[in-house]
Parts: C-alpha cells; sequence; structure tokens
C-alpha cells in the first residue's frame, strides 16, 4: 500500500500528466469559463460607459477651454 | 478624452473581464466591484493604452493589480456568505456534464490563486504567454511551471491520475 503510494507521488512528480487527463482538464476549463463568460451582465456596466463618456465629454471640452 | 470606439471596445471585453474577475477571487460580488472599479481606471488611463496591443491583457493587468492591492483580503471574508460562485451562476445544461463541472470547479478553488489565474489566463482567456507574463509582472518561465503545477494538481485532485482501475478513460468521457 504504501510502496503504491510512493510510486504514485514519484510519477506524479516526474512525469508529465497522461494527456487524455490534461485534454479533459482543458475542456472541463473551457466549458467552465463559457458559462462565466455566458451568464447574465448587471446592467451597471453598460451604464457606467455610457454615463462615463456622456459626463466626461464636455469636462473635457471645459478644461480644454481654461487652457486657452 | 477616450473616443467613442474605446468605449465600444471596453464593452466588448466586459464579459471576459468579469469572468477573470470570478475566476480570480471566486466571488461575483466582489468580481463585480472589481470590473466596475477596473472600467473607471481603464476610461480615465485610455491615454495609456498603446494601440495594436491587447486591450484584454491590458484591462486583466489593471483588474488583478486592484484586486491583489486592494480586495484579496475581503475576498476570503466574502467567498462564505456569498456562497460558492458557480451555484448562483450556473446556466441551464445537461445534467450529467453539470455534476462534472461542478467536481471541476470546487477543485479549481483549491488551486493557489498563483496557480488559478496562470490557469485562466491561458487555459480559457485566451492570451499568450507572453501576455500572461505581462499580466501576472513575472517571467515565462514561471508562468510556464505555475502552469503545469496548476494541471498537475488538477489532475490529483479530480483523481484523473489513478490508472489502477482506469478511470481515466471514465472521467475523461464525463467532463468531455
Amino acid at each position: 500500500m504504501n510502496a503504491t503510494r510512493t510510486n504514485k507521488a514519484e510519477a506524479l512528480d516526474n512525469a508529465p500528466p497522461d494527456p487524455k487527463a490534461l485534454e479533459a482538464i482543458g475542456r472541463a476549463l473551457e466549458a467552465h469559463y463559457a458559462s462565466l463568460i455566458q451568464a447574465p451582465l448587471p446592467d451597471k456596466f453598460v451604464e457606467l460607459l455610457a454615463r462615463l463618456e456622456r459626463d466626461q465629454a464636455p469636462l473635457t471640452q471645459r478644461r480644454r477651454d481654461a487652457l486657452g | 478624452m477616450p473616443s467613442a470606439s474605446f468605449k465600444d471596445e471596453l464593452l466588448a471585453e466586459i464579459r471576459n473581464l468579469r469572468a477573470f474577475a470570478i475566476s480570480l477571487s471566486g466571488s461575483v460580488s466582489l468580481a463585480d466591484d472589481l470590473v466596475q472599479e477596473s472600467l473607471l481606471r481603464a476610461w480615465s488611463n485610455s491615454e495609456k493604452f498603446q494601440p495594436g496591443t491587447s486591450l484584454r491583457a491590458w484591462l486583466f493587468t489593471i483588474l488583478r493589480n486592484i484586486y491583489y492591492s486592494n480586495y484579496r483580503k475581503r475576498a476570503r471574508e466574502v467567498q462564505d456568505s456569498d456562497g460558492f460562485y458557480a451555484r448562483r451562476l450556473t446556466v441551464p445544461g445537461d445534467q450529467e456534464s453539470h455534476l462534472d463541472l461542478e467536481d471541476f470547479r470546487q477543485a479549481m478553488t483549491k488551486l493557489p490563486v498563483e496557480q488559478r489565474e496562470v490557469l485562466t489566463l491561458i487555459g480559457a482567456s485566451g492570451l499568450s504567454y507572453e501576455e500572461a507574463a505581462v499580466v501576472c509582472q513575472v517571467g515565462i518561465g514561471t508562468i510556464k511551471s505555475r502552469l503545469s503545477r496548476a494541471r498537475a494538481k488538477l489532475v490529483e485532485l479530480l483523481e484523473l491520475d489513478d490508472t489502477a482501475d482506469s478511470p481515466v478513460e471514465r472521467k475523461v468521457q464525463r467532463v468531455g
């Protein structure tokens, strides 16, 4: 039992993981990330950018005017 | 002031930015605060962005810096009360693969954040090794070693390494 564990631990340290296992991880990671990307997006981000664009335009113009 | 096209480019990156933030912090509410703050900072520093380079990588760098300087401590506190993020964001899917995706998500949360972020950047966000190195402010060698440690750890956590009774075949099918 102990011998098996030691061998397994050594194998894990020394050998790269099974390509099939890596492939499975890659696919799971993509699926996980895709679910995050597709999750409903709160409106506040789009609203924030719209507000920034609206607010900053006159401000910058005023600064430019002040600088002459 | 930032151009209208810069705003559109930011809009196009919000989902990716948020996905990275959730992966990093493990919390949807923290992630949303992080995205909000990152967008503000990106907007007011738009002149520092170099056209022709990756806007995604630039935004990720901003978000990551904010996370490590202001949010990392909070993340631990919030995670418990916020509930595991996957539950709040689960999209309808077939039940069989959903179960295994849960296993995968649980395993991801057990990785050190330095490994989790590299795995996410390279394996999911589509960044190159070079871009990931810039985002994480380390060398490419460090990126590569974190990536291989992250993968090895996931193999171990998901017991994909146990070839004694060939569960790899079984699990690969389940995860796929």
